[in-house]
């Protein structure tokens, strides 16, 4: 499962407002996972630890913020948006994340 | 038909952003007025309160004309939870606030501006004027709607453009 992120905007550009340039993306992978696959909405399972070891490394404020930033999920190569995301937490602790899927229109 | 709504685009932008240039979103991790195009953005399911939202709805061209008249109209949404400090019991004094941005930025004067074609910035050029203008008319402000613990409105304005040639 690879966590798609486009790059950061750049400042002041009038192409990317205008929808005339596209970013640049980069895959991050999350692991370990479970991913549950259903008729209209897919649920993908996160381990908290993979998620807070890639919200340090790319210097997200939080979870909530990455998945609202990501482009999607690739699953096998095909491309699922983001319709929402639940932590659950014990002690304080998150260890897990549930990503609720939307499958891509055909 | 391009050309008009990236001017408009524009235009709008500026106006918001010189009436109100606290009114901005964090975009992609970069900080920039709080207007945005959804056609132009990535694809999301996150709706960002406390900025303008255009769509592009109904386009008409009118060829009977010797210069045809595109008549777009845009839906601009808006709306806002209010101040978390605040409980979010503001949330009616800052979606007024919006109507009155939105109203000002729309139905000040002039309510036209000079087409420009920024097919260039594609490529690294620069937005080239146009022979002709497009214009709007006066705003017109939708009915309050509640959506959890936001208020947010839709706003409605039509926007002209005589096309030129090549743009058809």
């Amino acid at each position: 499962m690879l966590l798609r992120l486009p790059a950061p905007a750049v400042a002041n550009n009038d192409g990317e407002q205008l929808g005339l340039a596209t970013p640049l993306f980069q895959d991050v992978e999350l692991a370990p996972c479970a991913f549950r696959k259903a008729e209209s909405t897919s649920t993908l399972l996160v381990s908290g630890s993979a998620v807070q070891s890639v919200v340090g490394s790319l210097q997200f404020n939080s979870a909530e913020v990455l998945f609202e930033t990501a482009a999607g999920v690739v699953v096998d190569g095909v491309l699922y948006t983001i319709l929402s995301n639940t932590a659950t937490t014990a002690d304080g602790k998150t260890y897990v994340y549930s990503l609720e899927l939307r499958v891509p229109v055909r | 038909m391009q050309n008009a709504k990236d001017t408009f685009y524009e235009v709008l932008r500026s106006r918001i952003a010189a009436a109100n240039p606290e009114r901005t979103i964090v975009l992609r991790g970069v900080t920039r007025p709080g207007v945005l195009v959804e056609e132009n953005e990535l694809v999301s399911t996150v709706t960002t309160p406390d900025c303008f939202r255009l769509r592009w709805v109904d386009a008409n061209v009118d060829a009977e004309n010797a210069m045809p008249v595109a008549t777009l109209t845009c839906e601009v949404f808006y709306e806002t939870a209010g101040t978390a400090g605040n409980a979010g019991m503001d949330r009616g004094r800052l979606l007024a606030t919006m109507d009155a941005e939105i109203v000002g930025a729309l139905s000040s004067a002039p309510q036209t501006a000079i087409k420009q074609n920024y097919a260039a910035l594609a490529t690294g050029g620069s937005a080239t004027a146009m022979s002709t203008n497009i214009w709007w008319c006066d705003v017109v402000l939708g009915p309050l709607v509640v959506k959890a613990d936001r208020i947010a409105r839709a706003a409605k304005v039509t926007v002209m453009s005589c096309e030129e040639e090549g743009e058809l």
